[in-house]
């Protein structure tokens, strides 16, 4: 136990509080010191049981400030559970947009690859280049041979369009 | 007779890819066409086909080419 002298309303007190609670003893007797000097005139008692009365209504009132605070601490709780929640929603809507993009990417670069390897390879075609530079075997002769039927059907669309 | 063969088809698709080049270079040459020419131009159904057809027969040949390549 420790012991702490206190002063209030001009009378010292000798009191006995748990040790390592002396800081805020005394800061409690300011307190109450604080409420009894404000009181003008009256016997001590007097002043003490004004000052006692006086915090006893801060008391009240605080305690009534806090139960009315209680019901807008729960709207402002579920406000943000709401807010939490729709924000995890968006991140995934957000998450699954990119990935739905990066595959539409993913398509277009494979797209654009095989539109330019068919570009080159038309070129060379029509730059005379061989077509078949390794020697050609029977189904391939027949099958070039189909295929030149369907150029040439090409070629007569082509040269119809007005 | 069969490299004959190839070698007669492969001239065949020449001639046919320059008459092609050649009827596309003229309309590109040829003044924009009015309104009323536009509107007997190929059908866009028709011209989707033709674009078909053309990436179809690319990649017969491409096919072929990767075929022969390996023997």
């Amino acid at each position: 136990m420790a012991d702490v002298k206190l002063t209030i309303a001009g009378r010292p007190y000798d009191v006995h509080c748990a040790d390592g609670q002396e800081a805020q003893l005394i800061q409690l007797a300011g307190i109450v010191d604080a409420k009894a000097r404000g009181i003008q005139g009256g016997t001590e008692v007097r002043q003490l049981l004004f000052a006692a009365l006086m915090l006893a209504d801060e008391t009240q009132e605080a305690q009534s400030k806090a139960g009315n605070a209680e019901p807008q601490l729960d709207s402002l709780r579920a406000a943000i559970a709401l807010a939490e929640s729709r924000e995890s929603t968006a991140r995934d809507e957000l998450r699954a947009a990119v990935s739905r993009e990066s595959a539409a990417l993913d398509q277009v670069k494979q797209a654009a690859e095989r539109e330019a390897a068919l570009s080159a390879e038309l070129d060379k075609l029509r730059q005379g280049a061989p077509v078949v530079p390794v020697p050609v075997g029977p189904d391939h002769g027949r099958a070039l041979g189909q295929i030149a039927d369907r150029i040439e059907e090409l070629a007569a669309k082509v040269e119809q369009i007005p | 007779m069969e490299l004959d063969e190839a070698s007669l088809a492969i001239g065949r698709i020449e001639r046919a890819l320059s008459r092609m080049e050649k009827a596309l270079t003229d309309r590109a040459a040829r003044p924009a066409p009015a309104p009323a020419v536009t509107a007997t131009a190929l059908p866009p159904a028709d011209q989707s086909a033709l674009k078909a057809e053309v990436a179809a027969v690319i990649g017969e040949l491409d096919r072929l080419i990767a075929e022969a390549e390996r023997g």
